[in-house]
């Protein structure tokens, strides 16, 4: 159904972007109302791709709801498969083995960084430039090709398992990371930075563009780099450390601007940080199991928990109400980028349009994830 | 003072009749510490003057010791009246000792309304409030003042207890961690809460969500329309007797 | 009327230091697959649909009909049946039929097996436009297989 175009006396009309626009990364709709160029007023319109995973947790056992994670952030997906195994462990008193600690955060950490490419190639494409998408898949590949030595899948990986992962890592893969590491090292300055970071376009296309204050995402709950990119120091890893990131040395990167160009260098800074986790966790990685003795059929006792972890675009929580049955009574997933995009609405007013699309890239929107 | 319990006594004000009695039981505990720290030192203080009475029975001046035991016995008699006196006319958090307040006793169920502080690694949360729907704001307004934000809101049916459950969960950025859930049950056949999305405008999203998936009513939602279900949708699936 | 004079300037340097970057570049080889022409051959831990696991003395399969595959999938795509021939104790396996169509390949069934019975296989070129190509007789296949 199209909406009619509405020319009113104040002479505003009302512009569709999406749900099938390149910018928008996916099947989202924004509901635009225009003056000229000048956005009036935005309100995004989701549910193009509603899944119901929250019904379809409630319909079957836990493990069975595992591989569902991974399909709602398919480009952080062994986040959002932690967030989901923390939870249960959580309820059903789970300890986990220490290296599977220590893989499990070498893979998601590599994880994290193939998220960032994938979004900086796909951003610096919203705004223009086609050539950078192809070194960040370049790099990105590699990554793929290691999780996937190690996972079996390449995208939508279901690795771990309550208690610990699904399979050891072996020595092709952790010299495999290494050099990856330095291959990433090396090619970043370059090819990233003298690339695109200092180039003029992108400065004028995001400095001073789309201030987001440090109370605009309060209000709004927004997490991950664009609350970072507000100036605000907060990561879940650090905040509320889990898994074994109090054993490591990283910093929490994060700029005061809160503008288009502070959080664009907040998730270029977390590509080096998470780079820096993975070296130690390499270094650190002890041995013995990988899996800690679980029974087949999980039942923890009736209760609620709740377990957050910093997926690639911001917190990811997970709400599980048990009834002492095999399965969730109830799984709230709540997703980063919904509340991330909530605030659109507030801070496009007034943006020209071109502008709205280097903001809503700069938020780093992955739809699935949203709608869920 | 630590965040937990600055938190919890903050929220307490909503529930004058629990303030009350945990305000009671502090002054109690804290007076058990004040008995016992009293005690050790009256008893370290006799030790002491035990070995330097010894020492001066070794010196072979008896008699200067045995002046020396009763002087020091008088403070530790005054102190009691002074410190007890004060903590009973105002029975506030500040006389605490620093720590973290200790895990709530599971309550039998059906839970009072209150504020009951969790273990955070069996549970995830620090401080869990049960209140009546009409204090949703309140306590909204209080957390929100205090430094925290909305993280989530999320509904559950409790179709069993002819109940329906509304969580929102608040999370803090800066200083030490403590998320709080707020909980609040209303009867599944009329379900309807005052909504929380004017003192945090995240929640307008939240909010829309869980009347989509729970035909939970949010008073005072200035836009209550499906957000993630199609826009004519009149059933709501997560509804335990739901059938598609 | 300075800023502008100092933007052109700022805008060479951009354009210079990026042909600087990607004119390398343009004399690197060709790091994309040709796929047709080249076919990958799919890691040891890649998962592709489930197949039976031939056991090595009979020639047939591990299966014991015990079900726990078709109870361990999320999305019920497996339906496995069995009979008892006359004197024997075992079940023997007579019909494994995967429905591809909604397999998501967590690999669940293979995790809950412990017999031994179901593996991951290497194929992946399995683009068709007609969906009964994806409901899978994995009995047949180990036969053909043969």
């Amino acid at each position: 159904m199209t909406e009619p175009i509405l020319c009113t006396p104040d002479e505003t009309f009302v512009l569709n972007l999406g749900p099938q626009h390149p910018a928008t990364h996916g099947v989202l709709r924004v509901k635009l109302t225009m003056d000229g160029e000048y956005i009036v007023e935005a309100e995004p319109v989701l549910g193009y791709i509603h899944r119901m995973h929250e019904k379809m947790a409630e319909n079957g056992t836990f493990a069975q709801f595992m591989p569902n994670t991974p399909r709602m952030d398919y480009l952080s997906a062994l986040s959002f498969n932690q967030g989901y195994c923390m939870a249960v462990e959580r309820a059903a008193g789970i300890e986990v083995p220490e290296r599977a600690e220590y893989i499990r955060t070498i893979t998601v950490e590599l994880n994290r960084i193939s998220s960032h490419l994938l979004w900086w190639g796909a951003f610096i494409l919203d705004l223009g430039g086609f050539t950078p998408l192809l070194y960040a898949f370049d790099d990105r590949e590699k990554i793929l090709d290691l999780l996937e030595h190690v996972t079996g899948s390449r995208l939508t990986y279901c690795y771990y398992r309550f208690g610990g992962v699904y399979n050891d890592i072996d020595d092709e893969f952790i010299t495999g990371t290494r050099e990856f590491i330095k291959r990433l090292r090396s090619r970043m300055p370059t090819l990233y930075h003298d690339l695109v970071t200092g180039n003029i376009i992108l400065i004028k296309r995001l400095k001073d563009i789309g201030h987001i204050s440090p109370e605009v995402c309060r209000k709004y709950g927004a997490t991950g780099p664009v609350l970072r990119g507000s100036g605000i120091e907060y990561d879940v890893r650090k905040n509320e450390p889990y898994s074994i990131y109090p054993e490591l040395d990283f910093d929490i990167p994060h700029y005061p601007e809160g503008d288009c160009m502070a959080r664009y260098m907040v998730r270029m800074d977390e590509i080096e940080q998470s780079l820096r986790i993975i070296e130690q966790s390499l270094d650190k990685l002890p041995g013995g199991p990988v899996q800690a003795k679980v029974p087949k059929t999980l039942k923890p006792p009736a209760g609620d928990c709740y377990a957050a972890v910093e997926a690639a675009k911001g917190t990811f929580g997970c709400r599980l109400i048990c009834d002492g049955d095999k399965g969730p009574y109830r799984l709230k997933l709540r997703s980063p980028c919904f509340s991330n995009l909530s605030l659109f609405g507030e801070i496009a007013e007034g943006m020209l349009l071109a502008d709205a699309l280097a903001v809503m890239g700069s938020l780093d929107l992955v739809i699935p994830e949203i709608d869920r | 003072m630590s965040i937990i319990r600055e938190t919890k006594w903050a929220l307490l004000e909503l529930f004058p009749e629990q303030k009350a009695t945990e305000a009671e039981a502090e002054v109690a505990a804290w007076n058990k510490i004040i008995a016992d720290a009293r005690a050790k030192a009256e008893a370290e203080e006799a030790a002491k003057a035990k070995a330097a009475a010894k020492a001066a029975e070794k010196a072979g001046e008896k008699t200067e010791a045995a002046e020396k035991a009763p002087e020091e016995a008088p403070p530790p008699e005054a102190a009691p009246a002074e410190e007890t006196a004060p903590a009973e006319e105002e029975p506030v958090p500040e006389m605490d000792p620093e720590g973290d307040p200790p895990v709530s006793i599971e309550p039998e169920s059906p839970r009072p309304l209150g504020v009951l502080v969790r273990d955070y690694k069996a549970r995830g949360v620090h401080l869990d409030v049960l209140c009546s729907p009409d204090q949703v704001v309140e306590a909204a307004k209080l957390l929100t003042g205090a430094g925290y934000f909305l993280e989530s809101v999320t509904g559950v049916d409790w179709i069993k207890e002819e109940q329906m459950e509304v969580d929102y969960d608040f999370n803090r950025t800066d200083g030490p961690l403590c998320r709080v859930v707020v909980r609040t049950r209303l009867p599944r056949s009329a379900p309807e809460v005052p909504t929380v999305s004017d003192i945090c405008p995240g929640a307008g999203w939240h909010e829309r969500e869980t009347h989509d998936f729970f035909g939970i009513k949010f008073i005072g939602h200035p836009y209550l329309v499906p957000i993630l279900l199609p826009e004519d949708a009149d059933y709501h699936p997560l509804l335990k007797d739901f059938t598609p | 009327m300075n800023e502008y004079w100092r933007d052109i300037l700022y805008g060479t340097k951009s354009l210079l230091i990026g042909l600087k970057v990607t004119g390398p570049e343009f004399f690197k080889p060709v790091i994309t697959e040709q796929y047709p022409h080249f076919v990958p051959v799919m890691k040891e831990r890649f998962r592709g649909h489930i197949e039976l696991t031939r056991n090595e003395e009979t020639g047939g399969s591990n299966c014991v009909v015990c079900g726990m595959c078709q109870r361990a999938c999320p999305s019920s795509c497996i339906t496995v049946e069995g009979e008892k021939p006359e004197g024997s104790k075992k079940k023997v396996l007579t019909r494994y039929i995967l429905d591809f169509t909604k397999c998501s390949l967590c690999g669940s069934c293979v995790e809950s097996c412990n017999f031994n019975a179901i593996q991951f296989s290497r194929e992946y070129n399995l683009a068709s436009t007609n969906k009964s190509d994806y409901i899978f007789d994995l009995v047949k296949r180990l036969e053909e297989q043969r």
